[in-house]
C-alpha cells in the first residue's frame, strides 16, 4: 500500500529530468569557474615563485656600505703611506685602490644594482667617484717615486671625493629601501588577490558541494524508485499464478518464480544461472524449442493477433446474422399478411389447400428466422427477460392450443396437468416461457408417432420453483446424443428430424432463455421408450401480484365503433396489409410514409388512434410521437400505438416515455390488431368487468390463504388477518368515494392490490390491477371502476371470514 | 636533512680513501707569486701545514669552463678554472667545510656538500683573460648559475667569493 502511495506522489518525470539537467549544468559551470580561477592563480603564483626562487638581490646593502668602508681603508692606507713611504705601504695603498676600484666596477655594471642605478642621485655620485678613480689611476700605477710624489695631491682629491662616496652609498641604500617597499607592497597586493581568489574558490566549492549533494539526493531518490520498481516486478513475478522464468539473452536463468519451482520441480537456487532450455527440458525438446524460438521471435504476438482476428470475425458474423434475419422478417411479414388477406376472397378448395401449404412454409420460415435472430441477440448480449405477473395456466393452454394441430397430425395425444397443488400466479417472462415450451412440445411431437405428449406442471416444495416436464412416448435419445442436443445447430440424424427440418437451434435457444430467466433445463431419455424434457425456474414467488393475462390475448374483441385511423409506416407491403385488415373491419385509414408525414397529418386532423411504426427513415416513430404530443395539434391527446418488429422490454419503456400508449408486434394479425384497438378505445378490463357475478371460489384463492396462514405463528394469525380486513375496509371506503383524479389514488390502489395478493383476494386484486393498468397506460380511470370496488370487497370479506371459520 | 647528512658522510669517506692514495703525491712548489694558500684539515701540503699555489700550479690541473651570467657582471661570461672538489681532493681535505677569505677580507663558509662535480670552480680566467684585483681577481669562486637554477640563490651568491686568496678547511 505504502509503495503505491510512494509511486503516486513521485513528481513528474520530465520535470525531474529538467531539474537534474539544470543542477548538473550549474555544478559543471561552478567547477569550470573554480578550475579556471585556480589555473590563473597557479600561473600567477608560479611566475612569482620563479622570480623569488632565483635570488637577484645578493646582499646589496652590505655591498653599498662596504664601498664606504673600502674607501676609508684606501684613505687610511694613503695617510700611512705619507707617514712611511716604503714599498710595502705603497703596495698596500695600491691594493686598497684595486679593491675599491673592483667594488665600484661591480656597482657600475652588476645587474643586481640595475634597480639602484635607476636612482638619479646614486648614479650622479657614482659617476663622480668613477671619474676620481680614473683620474688617479695613472698616479697609482706609476713607479713608487712618482706615487710618493703624488701622495699629497691624491690625499686632497680623496678628501674631496669622500662626500660623493658617502652620498652614493646613502642614495643607494635609500633607493634599495624604496625598491624593497615596492616589492613588499606588490607581495601584499598579491596576497590580497590570492585571498580574494581563494574566497571565490571556496564559495564556488561550497556551491559545487551543494549541487553535488542535490544530485546525490536525486540519484538516491531515483535509486529508491528503481529498487521499488524492481521490487514490484519481483513481487508480481513471485505472486504470479503462472510459471515465470526470466532469462538473459543467452538463455541463462535470472529468476525462477515459486510457480515455476512447483511446475518444474527445481528449487530457485538450483535453477539460477543454468541454461533454461537444457535445464528444464529433455534434450530433443530443448533443441526443438531452441529452433522454434530462433525462427519465430514474435510467436506470442502472432498468437494474440490470430486470436483477435478470430474474435473480430465471430463478432462480424453474429452482427451479419442479426441484420440479415431482421431484414428477412419484413418481406416475410408482407407475404404472411397478404396470404391472410387472400382468405377474404372467394377461394376454391384447391386454392385454399395451396394457401395453407404456403402459409405453413411461411410460418416455418418465420420461425427459423426468429430462431436465428434470437441466437444473434444472445450472442450480442442484448437479450433480457422481463418480470411481469402472468397466469401459468393460460400460458400452457396457449401452448397446447397452438401445438394441437401438429399433434393430431402426428396422431399424438397432447395435454397438460398440474401435479400437486395448483398455483397459477407467477412473475416472469411469459413470452419466453411460451417460446421454450412450444419448442419442447414441438420437438416431442416431431419424434413421436401415435403416442402421447404430456405436460406436467408442478410447484416444488420450496414454494418458489416451478417445474414443467414435457413427457413423450417417442423414439427417445441415445446417451451419446444426449450430450449434444443442447448444442447450437445440432440436428439428430433421424428420419423424423429430417422430415421436420429445423435449424437445430431450438434447444440451444431454449437453454439460453431458461438460463436468462434464472432457471435450468435438462432431459432424460430411454431409447425406444420416450424422453422427458424438464425446465425449472423461479416463478412461484410469495406475495405474487399476478396480473391477469390481458384478456385480449385469449379473447377476440373488436372496437365498439368505427374508427378514423392514421397509419404511419414506411414499408409499402406492411402498409397495404394493415390497411386491408383495418378496412375489412369497417375502419377508415389514412396513410403516412414516415414520421414527418405522420406528424403533419396529426397536426392537421384529429384521428381516433394513430398506428406508428418505430423504425422509419426521415423521422422515427418515437420522435414523431414526442412531437405530436408536444405540438398541441388536434391529435396531440389521441392514443398512439407503436408497431414494431421485435421490441425489447427496455425499448417498450422508451416508447412509453415518448408518449406511446401501447405496443403491438409484427407480423400483424387481424385479431391482435382489433383487440389492441378495443383495449385502447374502450378501456382495458372492459371485457372482464362484463362477466357474471363472481362465484365464491373466484373471489378468494383459498390455497394461497392457507399457505399464508400456515406460515404465520398460531397466536398472531387472526390478528394479522383482522388487520388486513380493517385496513382494506378503510381503503375501499375511501376509494369508492374518490374521484378518478383524486390525489394519491393510484398509490392507494397499488398498496391495496399488494395486500389482496398476499391474502388471496384474487378478484379484488384483479379489479384494482385493472385500475392501475389504466393509470399506467394513460387511459382514464372511470368512476364505475371505483364504485364497483365496494360490493366486490363485501363479497370477498364474507368469503374470507367464511373460509377461516 | 637525512639526505644531506648521508651525502656528507659519503663524501667524507670518499675523501678519506682518496687521501691515502695521494698522500705521497708531491704538490710541487709555487714558482711565481703565491695566489692561494690552503690550511686546516688537509693531508697534502707543500709549505709547512699549508698548501700554496701559484697561477701555474692551478693551470696545470684539469680545467673546467662554465658559460653563465652573473648578477655582478653584464652579459654572458665564460669562466675557466679548477673544480673546488678537485682541489680539495688534491690537498686531501678531510673537513666538513672550508672558510674562504678574500683580499678585501670578505669571508664565507662553503660546506663540503658543495665540493662536487658540476659544482663550484675556482676561476682564474674570465672570458679567456687572467683577472686582476681590479677585475675581482685573481681567483673567483664561480658556480654554474645558468646550468643549475638551484645555484641562483642568496646563499650561493654569498659563497661566490671574489679576490679569493686563502682557504681554511675546517672540521
Amino acid at each position: 500500500m505504502t509503495r503505491t502511495v510512494a509511486l503516486a506522489t513521485t513528481p513528474d518525470r520530465a520535470d525531474q529530468r529538467r531539474r537534474t539537467r539544470f543542477q548538473t549544468g550549474m555544478a559543471v559551470a561552478v567547477l569550470v569557474v573554480c578550475v579556471s580561477l585556480i589555473a590563473g592563480m597557479a600561473l600567477f603564483i608560479l611566475r612569482e615563485i620563479e622570480d623569488l626562487s632565483s635570488a637577484n638581490s645578493d646582499n646589496v646593502q652590505w655591498s653599498l656600505s662596504q664601498a664606504d668602508v673600502e674607501f676609508i681603508r684606501f684613505q687610511l692606507a694613503l695617510s700611512q703611506a705619507q707617514v712611511d713611504g716604503d714599498a710595502e705601504h705603497l703596495n698596500l695603498l695600491r691594493r686598497r685602490y684595486d679593491i675599491f676600484y673592483s667594488r665600484m666596477t661591480t656597482l657600475r655594471t652588476g645587474t643586481v644594482y640595475a634597480d639602484v642605478r635607476q636612482d638619479f642621485e646614486f648614479t650622479r655620485h657614482l659617476l663622480a667617484v668613477d671619474s676620481f678613480l680614473n683620474d688617479v689611476m695613472p698616479v697609482i700605477d706609476a713607479p713608487d717615486s712618482e706615487l710618493l710624489a703624488g701622495l699629497p695631491l691624491l690625499t686632497r682629491k680623496a678628501q674631496m671625493v669622500f662626500p660623493d662616496v658617502r652620498s652614493m652609498s646613502l642614495a643607494g641604500l635609500a633607493a634599495f629601501a624604496e625598491r624593497s617597499d615596492e616589492r613588499r607592497t606588490g607581495l601584499i597586493s598579491m596576497l590580497v588577490v590570492l585571498a580574494v581568489v581563494l574566497a571565490v574558490i571556496f564559495s564556488g566549492l561550497v556551491l559545487f558541494a551543494y549541487f553535488l549533494f542535490r544530485l546525490y539526493r536525486l540519484a538516491e531518490t531515483r535509486a529508491d524508485l528503481v529498487v521499488e520498481a524492481s521490487e514490484h516486478t519481483r513481487m508480481i513475478v513471485s505472486a504470479a499464478p503462472d510459471a515465470i522464468i526470466v532469462t538473459d539473452a543467452n538463455g541463462r536463468i535470472l529468476d525462477f518464480n515459486p510457480e515455476a519451482q512447483r511446475t518444474f520441480g527445481h528449487s530457485r537456487s538450483a535453477a539460477l544461472g543454468e541454461d533454461a532450455l537444457t535445464f528444464l527440458f529433455a534434450e530433443e525438446s530443448a533443441d526443438d524449442l531452441r529452433r522454434e524460438l530462433a525462427s519465430d521471435d514474435d510467436a506470442p504476438t502472432r498468437h494474440f493477433e490470430t486470436r483477435d482476428r478470430a474474435l473480430a470475425g465471430e463478432r462480424a458474423k453474429a452482427e451479419f446474422l442479426a441484420v440479415m434475419s431482421h431484414e428477412m422478417r419484413t418481406p416475410l411479414n408482407g407475404m404472411l399478411g397478404t396470404m391472410q388477406l387472400m382468405r377474404d376472397h372467394k377461394l376454391d378448395e384447391r386454392q385454399t389447400d395451396l394457401l395453407d401449404r404456403m402459409e405453413r412454409s411461411g410460418r416455418q420460415l418465420h420461425g427459423l428466422v426468429d430462431d436465428v435472430l434470437d441466437l444473434s441477440k444472445f450472442e450480442a448480449g442484448k437479450m433480457t427477460a422481463s418480470r411481469k405477473p402472468f397466469s401459468i395456466g393460460r400460458v400452457l393452454d396457449g401452448v397446447v392450443e397452438t401445438a394441437a394441430p401438429l399433434a393430431s397430425a402426428a396422431q399424438n395425444d397432447l395435454g397438460w396437468s398440474w401435479q400437486g397443488p395448483e398455483k397459477d400466479d407467477a412473475i416472469g417472462d411469459a413470452r419466453r416461457l411460451r417460446q421454450v415450451l412450444l419448442n419442447l412440445v414441438g420437438n416431442a411431437i416431431k419424434f413421436t408417432r401415435g403416442g402421447s405428449v404430456d405436460i406436467e406442471v408442478e410447484c416444488l416444495r420450496d414454494g418458489k420453483t416451478l417445474e414443467i416436464r414435457v413427457i413423450d412416448t417417442g423414439i427417445g435419445i441415445s446417451s451419446d446424443d444426449m450430450t449434444r442436443i443442447f448444442n447450437d445447430f445440432e440436428t439428430l440424424d433421424s428420419s423424423y428430424a429430417r422430415q421436420a427440418g429445423g435449424t437445430g437451434l431450438g434447444l440451444g435457444i431454449a437453454q439460453r432463455l431458461i438460463r436468462l430467466m434464472g432457471g435450468e433445463i435438462g432431459a432424460e431419455s430411454e431409447p425406444g421408450e420416450g424422453s422427458i424434457f424438464w425446465v425449472r425456474m423461479p416463478l412461484c414467488a410469495d406475495g405474487v401480484e399476478a396480473e391477469a393475462v390481458p384478456a385480449a390475448e385469449v379473447e377476440d374483441r373488436t372496437p365498439s365503433r368505427s374508427l378514423d385511423l392514421l397509419l404511419v409506416e414506411d414499408n409499402e407491403t406492411n402498409r397495404f396489409v394493415a390497411r386491408q385488415m383495418l378496412e375489412a373491419e369497417g375502419h377508415r385509414v389514412t396513410e403516412a410514409v414516415n414520421g414527418r408525414a405522420g406528424l403533419e397529418w396529426a397536426e392537421d386532423r384529429a384521428f381516433d388512434v394513430i398506428l406508428m411504426d418505430v423504425s422509419m427513415p426521415v423521422m422515427d416513430g418515437p420522435e414523431a410521437t414526442r412531437r405530436i404530443r408536444a405540438g398541441g395539434g388536434p391529435s396531440s391527446d389521441r392514443p398512439i400505438i407503436a408497431v414494431t418488429a421485435h421490441a425489447l422490454p427496455e425499448e417498450i419503456e422508451g416508447f412509453e416515455a415518448a408518449g406511446m400508449n401501447a405496443c403491438i408486434s409484427k407480423p400483424l394479425s387481424r385479431a391482435k390488431l382489433m383487440t389492441t384497438l378495443a383495449d385502447i378505445v374502450d378501456g382495458a378490463g372492459a371485457g372482464q368487468s362484463r362477466g357474471a357475478a363472481p362465484s365464491r371460489s373466484d373471489l378468494i384463492d383459498t390455497e394461497q390463504l392457507d399457505i399464508l396462514r400456515a406460515g404465520l405463528p398460531e397466536d398472531r394469525r387472526d390478528d394479522i388477518l383482522q388487520r388486513f380486513i380493517d385496513e382494506t375496509d378503510q381503503t375501499i371506503a375511501r376509494l369508492s368515494t374518490d374521484t378518478p383524479e383524486a390525489e394519491g389514488l393510484v398509490a392507494r390502489v397499488h398498496a391495496c392490490a399488494g395486500n389482496c395478493g398476499t391474502f388471496g383476494a384474487v378478484a379484488l386484486r384483479a379489479a384494482l390491477a385493472g385500475i392501475e393498468t389504466n393509470s399506467k397506460r394513460g387511459t382514464p380511470i372511470t368512476r364505475d371502476q371505483l364504485t364497483a370496488l365496494a360490493p366486490l370487497w363485501q363479497d370477498t370479506r364474507a368469503a374470507l371470514l367464511d373460509h377461516i371459520q | 636533512m637525512l639526505t644531506t647528512t648521508t651525502k656528507t658522510a659519503l663524501s667524507t669517506i670518499a675523501a678519506l680513501c682518496l687521501a691515502a692514495s695521494v698522500q705521497a703525491a708531491d704538490l710541487g712548489q709555487p714558482e711565481g707569486e703565491t695566489i692561494l694558500t690552503i690550511s686546516g684539515e688537509i693531508t697534502t701540503t707543500n709549505a709547512g701545514a699549508t698548501a700554496t699555489f701559484d697561477q701555474a700550479m692551478l693551470e696545470a690541473m684539469d680545467t673546467v669552463t662554465y658559460e653563465t651570467e652573473t648578477i655582478w657582471t653584464e652579459g654572458p661570461q665564460t669562466f675557466t678554472g679548477v673544480l673546488l672538489s678537485d682541489l680539495m681532493e688534491l690537498v686531501g681535505a678531510t673537513g666538513d667545510s672550508l672558510a674562504a677569505t678574500a683580499i678585501n677580507d670578505y669571508a664565507v663558509k662553503i660546506p663540503a656538500t658543495d665540493w662536487v662535480d658540476g659544482g663550484p670552480i675556482i676561476a682564474y680566467l674570465q672570458n679567456g683573460n687572467p683577472m686582476s684585483v681590479r677585475d675581482k681577481g685573481p681567483l673567483w669562486v664561480i658556480y654554474p648559475y645558468d646550468d643549475n637554477p638551484d645555484y641562483q640563490s642568496e646563499v650561493t651568491y654569498s659563497r661566490s667569493i671574489w679576490q679569493l686568496d686563502r682557504i681554511t678547511v675546517e672540521k
